[in-house]
């Protein structure tokens, strides 16, 4: 705590060098999956990338869920009990990983052109079958 | 006593730090595979060779993440300096794929057990 230099304060000065090469040519495929529209902000296009991360990384800890209950409790569950919550868990890692992409390039459609963002269809899908795996549980150990 | 230096500027000069934010998601999803991978790993001797497979496939994602943080730091940081970003569809479908993937081998594995 002996700085006698203040920290940088304030924004930093919006820099755009009128050196900076201009932006390459988009690729091939977001030619084809991101036509027409306008770039959108840079920070939402990072943001909408980590939001997609987010949900695949709740799809990877569901497919581990499935694989491992599938394993851990086979002395616990009956078979099909067991199965089909494994079914079901590893189901929905895979909908919500193709469901995430498919938000993905949905919302940058959006902001590319500049029309409100779409809703997520994978909001409900993992609050219903969430629920759903918790009604199988729920009825196994109430019938046991 | 406590040497004190003023960090360097970051080089993209966003002071809502969008780059390393989206490194780092990236970085988290790198751990996720490489944990899942370690799961399926343990569950060998119950599920037999075909886990394999599964391991194969997101240990491989996870190095895929690996090896392209650096250029996607640097993608990020010039896209944000010049205000307009090429977005990584290729690594979103790639990723997405993955997860489909892993899913279905997953599905296979338990149906067949």
């Amino acid at each position: 705590m002996s700085s006698n230099q203040p920290p940088p304060s304030g924004p930093l000065p919006p820099s755009t060098p009128p050196s900076l090469p201009p932006p390459p040519s988009r690729g091939r495929i977001a030619e084809r999956l991101l036509p027409g529209g306008t770039e959108p902000d840079p920070r939402f296009t990072l943001a909408n990338e980590r939001t997609f991360l987010a949900w695949i990384r709740t799809a990877l800890a569901l497919l581990a869920g499935g694989i491992a209950l599938e394993a851990f409790t086979s002395d616990l569950f009956l078979e099909p009990v067991r199965k089909s919550l494994a079914v079901l868990l590893l189901l929905l890692g895979m909908l919500l990983s193709a469901g995430a992409a498919g938000r993905w390039l949905r919302v940058e459609r959006s902001m590319r052109n500049k029309t409100p963002l779409p809703l997520p269809l994978i909001v409900p899908l993992l609050a219903g079958a969430g629920a759903l795996a918790a009604a199988v549980v729920l009825v196994f150990i109430l019938w046991r | 006593m406590a040497r004190t230096r003023v960090p360097d500027p970051a080089p993209h000069g966003d002071p809502g730090l969008q780059p390393e934010r989206t490194t780092l998601a990236w970085g988290r999803t790198m751990l996720a595979l490489v944990t899942v991978s370690a799961i399926f790993l343990r569950w060998l001797p119950h599920h037999g060779w075909p886990i394999l497979l599964l391991f194969a496939v997101s240990a491989a994602a996870a190095a895929a993440i690996y090896f392209t943080q650096r250029r996607r730091y640097g993608a990020s940081a010039r896209g944000i300096t010049r205000e307009s970003i090429d977005a990584d569809t290729s690594a979103v479908l790639w990723t997405a794929f993955a997860g489909v993937v892993l899913g279905a081998l997953g599905i296979g594995v338990v149906l067949a057990a």
